[in-house]
């Protein structure tokens, strides 16, 4: 008996004739074609982008490989709380993740992006023991960790490059994705932002206390919830019902931040000054503020410029800090303190460290905060940091601590905390340990946040990737060259802005400021990017180089990217726009380009290759011997064997295996 | 994949012809039930009949940002509190409006506005979500917004595009909370440009996007078998729709540019404006609720300054929808309202802005099942509490079920058991209700 094996079908026609249909027929040009029926180089992908990579894309802070011992010993640990748990209420844990799950898994928690083809066939190909751990330590020291730990950072900070419209806030977001590059310890990384002085491209660190200008309650209140996950907003207006804070102890908090000054003189957003106080003469007296003020009249009457005066002011936001007294607002109804009176600066809980018992009130609340009896600092980040790798919170929401809410597994959250402590908050040691669990190591399971029942973590919970994990995945499948451009460093923003206000005239205003709009005015900048890495209106460069805050309509909002305006704004929701830009849009389609990583992986291969290369490179694995089929059988019978190819990139990638981590 | 050759309608109107037999193919192959010529056109009859018969439509304006209610619609004109924004005569009688809403004034007698609105929370993000959803926010469940619920007990007026459009940001929208996706807004970032990417790259045939889907599905099967439900579903849900919506004839209700340009510009060519235009083409063409976002309102600086353009947009917007579908006939079957999360401090603080103040505000209703003409309950005096007929969010919401006819006082239960009522619960304002 002869048994006929389909192995390869006689129709398909060597590689180059594969090159040439494809260039005509799935190339993606859509129909603007030069003479000849070439593709126009203006279709085309921009040369920066099909270029190798830099050679140094830049420094990341070594992972230290002699620590090997000790994260197995530690994830151990975690993995004994997790099974106590399980057997406590009677789970069952998931099955374990094979390599090829793991790799993808692996490179989205950590790079944000899918493995390349060569990625996971080298990974899966390799003999090295403990190849998990070498790679977990690879990745943890690369350009893709810094850029999806920025994204990560972005959407708790709000980090957008206008918060006000003339603040440029590019060297504030510069540092935060510096301080990740470093691995600055996260204690000290906060410290340094909470008491950060000067001008945001003298000291960027800035930015964090400039982000809520003008709003001193408000900048408590956002603080105190993203570094100490707790919710003291509501008692800025009234005492919570249901919560203990009151209004005077938000305003006894807020007492110790209230003297930051964002420029000199008369400060935004501060309650007129307590009856009994003197109004208005630090600010007469002070020179600074009075050469502002001069240079702003003098701008104000001499040029037509719009924007030049607020330019001058971008120059004069200085972040400065002096106590000064804070009031209860004149409404205030209860009856442990007067209307207007005014309140001692106070924390919510514990002691100031003794270190820094005598300095100013904003030094005095930063020691607090960080302070390592301060349990509540790093139980926040012990349990953020699990919930950025396992997809739940031990806490849900992670900043909404309170004895009505309590941890799902109380003894592991404390154990995390220690973990914080032990490691020194070295954040990416922390997650270094928690990618190490035999727990994360297991396959996704689904999790509905209204179930009764919390979430037990038999694996990790299954997630939607997040707007930018979404977009760095297609880029991976189509940049060679993905970091074609970075943000601008500080140093950059320095040389466009900054001017000597105190000696400066109109004519030196004027100058500095055509030469700012030159280079970052709006859409300038913008454009200068088009010109590097555009394709059809879209930049291709990694979302956390790209301007931000995005317009709407963007890729990367319509998958929810957040606006920047609320705390972890971003979310993962399905809507009908994100299809039809994974059926229609420009970006989908760029990836079926000549010069596009994956048509070229394609066509570098033999045609037999073709599925797995387009499978690996796309969901990181072999087909199944079902699956092979289907997408042979398209190859075979569509019009051509390219188009069919096409038809199978782009079927994969409106699987929800793509857009879901497993 | 039946009937692929026949009953294609439309003859001499190539794309149209082609869009019927691309949305057939499309179903098709998504297993989708086919309804062919005679037995289509019949069932969107019905529709349509079934639309006219029950369903009242919503075209909500949402203020992001908390919009001042001195200086809009609940002016206190000779005092302090009231500062730059002087107050003018409406068509009512001895109804005062903010300056910059001349427009509105005129068509006074086309709306009730509600003066002694209070909010529980002074945050944007929890007041937004409680006036979309009427309940408060909690970690453990998503409320479905108004359009959703409308959606889920009236069904869908258009079988092909979608029941609930929202103009905006869509990360911060509840969505269809714990109902089916099926119900959840689809989201227009722009008005001027519609729906993005709704065409097919030229290269791509009709065969092959229909080839790509079945393949897509085929692939995934064992996928969407291990993690059913959830999300996943949500997103199945979504492909069918798109799929469903590419397939429509009425596309073109998306793009209003096919609009003569004076009305364009009437209604102002802003985000809120163009957004207003788009609401009416889609109430139009058979979507059920639209909701449209104009953010900006958060005045905490130099609010004189910025109020007189941000409320002109408004004047235009509304004033210009209101007689729009007037004019054709749809005020009586659409109900139109304006919401904000709450309103602003009557004291002007130091840096000339006004601060959140949830303890009184003031919305608007019009068009379907309203009285014009009417103000409900007043604010004391400086405009710091109300002064008589308190309306809570829940009331408000309440009212507006009531006027869409949905069953306010039914109880509905969530997956968890819990029970929700559309509106919160709250009692419907019987002086503004016809």
């Amino acid at each position: 008996m002869i048994r006929h094996i389909p192995q390869q079908p006689a129709v398909w026609p060597p590689r180059l004739a594969i090159v040439a249909v494809a260039c005509l027929l799935l190339g993606a040009d859509d129909g603007r074609r030069g003479r000849g029926g070439r593709p126009q180089s203006a279709a085309g992908l921009p040369a920066a982008v099909t270029a190798a990579p830099p050679a140094q894309v830049m420094e990341v802070a070594a992972v230290d490989r002699g620590r090997r011992d000790a994260v197995v010993v530690a994830a151990r640990r975690i993995d004994d709380l997790l099974a106590t748990h399980w057997r406590e209420h009677g789970v069952q844990p998931a099955p374990r993740l094979n390599d090829e799950q793991f790799v993808r898994r692996v490179y989205l928690d950590l790079a944000g992006r899918i493995p390349t083809y060569d990625e996971v066939t080298a990974f899966v190909a390799s003999r090295e023991a403990a190849k998990r751990a070498a790679l977990v330590d690879r990745l943890l020291e690369s350009p893709d960790y810094v850029s999806h730990f920025y994204n990560f950072w972005a959407d708790i900070l709000r980090l957008t490059e206008r918060p006000q419209k003339t603040l440029p806030f590019e060297p504030y977001l510069y540092y935060v994705k510096d301080s990740i590059r470093t691995n600055k310890p996260y204690d000290e990384w906060v410290h340094e932002m909470l008491t950060a002085d000067g001008r945001l491209w003298e000291n960027p660190a800035v930015g964090f206390q400039l982000r809520d200008f003008g709003m001193p309650l408000p900048y408590v209140d956002n603080t105190v919830r993203v570094l100490l996950g707790t919710q003291i907003g509501c008692a800025q207006c009234h005492d919570h019902p249901f919560d203990h804070w009151t209004q005077k102890q938000f305003y006894e908090l807020a007492a110790l931040t209230s003297g930051t000054k964002m420029r000199p003189g008369p400060q935004p957003g501060q309650e007129k000054p307590p009856a009994g106080t003197r109004r208005g003469g630090a600010g007469m007296r002070d020179p600074e503020a009075a050469a502002v003020r001069r240079l702003v009249q003098e701008v104000r009457r001499e040029t037509e410029r719009p924007g030049a005066v607020q330019f001058v002011l971008a120059n004069a936001t200085k972040v400065t800090f002096a106590d000064r007294p804070l009031a209860l607002p004149h409404d205030y109804q209860y009856d442990d303190a007067k209307p207007l009176e005014v309140v001692s600066p106070k924390v919510l809980w514990g002691d100031v460290p003794q270190s820094a018992a005598t300095a100013d009130g904003r030094a005095r609340f930063a020691a607090w905060v960080v302070a390592h009896d301060n349990r509540q600092f790093a139980r926040t980040i012990a349990n953020r940091m699990w919930r950025k790798v396992m997809g739940v919170g031990l806490v849900e929401p992670v900043d909404d601590f309170r004895a009505e809410n309590p941890a799902s597994h109380p003894a592991l959250l404390e154990h995390l905390t220690d973990l914080v402590y032990e490691l020194d908050f070295d954040l990416r040691e922390f997650v270094r340990v928690l990618v190490s669990t035999a727990g994360y190591q297991r396959r996704a399971v689904a999790y509905d946040h209204a179930a009764a029942e919390p979430f037990r973590f038999p694996g990790p919970a299954l997630r939607r990737m997040t707007a930018e994990q979404v977009w760095d995945s297609i880029l991976t499948l189509v940049a060679r060259n993905p970091w074609a451009v970075q943000r601008p460093t500080p140093e950059r923003i320095a040389a466009a802005v900054s001017i000597d206000v105190a000696h400066a005239d109109v004519a030196t205003v004027e100058r500095a400021f055509d030469a700012y709009l030159a280079e970052f005015g709006p859409g300038r900048y913008q454009r200068s990017l088009q010109q590097v890495c555009g394709y059809r209106g879209q930049l291709l460069m990694r979302a956390s180089e790209m301007p931000t805050p995005l317009p709407l309509g963007h890729f990367l909002r319509q998958f929810g990217q957040s606006d920047r305006e609320s705390i972890e704004g971003g979310r993962t929701v399905a809507t009908i726009p994100q299809i039809l830009a994974m059926f229609n849009g420009p970006v989908t389609h760029a990836m079926l380009q000549p010069g596009s990583v994956i048509f070229d992986e394609v066509t570098a291969h033999r045609p037999e290759e073709a599925i797995d290369v387009v499978f690996l490179s796309i969901l990181s694995r072999r087909p199944k011997a079902d699956e092979r089929r289907i997408a042979r059988e398209e190859i075979t019978t569509a019009e051509a064997p390219a188009v069919g190819c096409g038809n199978v990139v782009w079927g994969l990638l409106n699987t929800r295996e793509f857009l879901f981590i497993q | 994949m039946a009937n692929l050759t026949t009953c294609v309608d439309g003859v001499g109107d190539e794309p149209l012809a082609r869009r019927r037999l691309f949305g057939r193919i499309a179903r098709a192959a998504f297993g989708v039930t086919v309804i062919d010529g005679v037995a289509g056109r019949l069932a969107a009859a019905e529709q349509k009949a079934a639309a006219a018969r029950g369903g009242v439509n919503l075209i909500y304006l949402m203020m992001r940002g908390a919009m001042s209610h001195l200086d809009t619609f609940d002016p206190k004109p000779g005092r302090d509190e009231q500062g730059e924004t002087r107050a003018i005569q409406t068509k009512t009688p001895g109804v005062w409006f903010g300056e910059h809403l001349p427009q509105l004034a005129g068509l006074s007698d086309r709306v009730a506005v509600i003066r002694s609105l209070t909010a529980e929370t002074g945050a944007h993000e929890q007041g937004t979500y409680a006036m979309r959803t009427s309940y408060a926010q909690l970690a453990s469940i998503q409320h479905p917004s108004l359009g959703s619920w409308a959606l889920h007990v009236a069904g869908k007026a258009s079988r092909d595009l979608p029941g609930y459009v929202l103009v905006g940001n869509g990360n911060e929208h509840p969505g269809c909370g714990f109902l089916d996706p099926g119900v959840t807004p689809v989201p227009v970032a722009d008005p001027a440009l519609g729906l993005e990417n709704i065409v097919r790259p030229a290269y791509l045939s009709e065969t092959n996007f229909r080839r790509r889907l079945a393949l897509a599905e085929r692939i995934d099967r064992d996928f969407q078998r291990l993690h059913a439900g959830g999300q996943i579903a949500a997103y199945n849900q979504m492909y069918k729709d798109a799929v469903r919506l590419l397939g429509s004839v009425d596309l073109e209700a998306f793009d209003i540019a096919r609009e003569p340009e004076p009305l364009r510009e009437r209604y102002g060519t802003g985000q809120l404006g163009q957004g207003c235009l788009l609401a009416r083409r889609l109430v139009e063409a058979g979507v059920r609720c639209v909701e449209v976002e104009l953010g900006g309102w958060d005045m905490h600086r130099d609010i004189f300054d910025e109020l007189p353009e941000k409320t002109a947009q408004l004047d235009a917007a509304l004033a210009t929808l209101l007689s729009d579908l007037g004019d054709r006939g749809l005020l009586d079957s659409t109900l139109v309202v304006l919401g904000t999360e709450f309103g602003r401090s009557p004291a002007i603080n130091e840096n000339a802005g006004r601060d959140h103040h949830p303890a009184v505000f003031s919305c608007l209703l019009a068009g379907a099942g309203i009285k014009g003409g009417v103000v409900h309950g007043a604010s004391d005096a400086r405009g710091h509490s109300p002064d008589r007929d308190a309306v809570t969010v829940a009331d408000f919401n309440t009212t507006i079920a009531a006027a869409m006819r949905l069953p306010y006082a039914k109880e509905f239960h969530a997956p968890n058991g819990r029970p929700f009522k559309i509106g919160g619960g709250g009692t419907p304002i019987a002086a503004v209700l016809t």
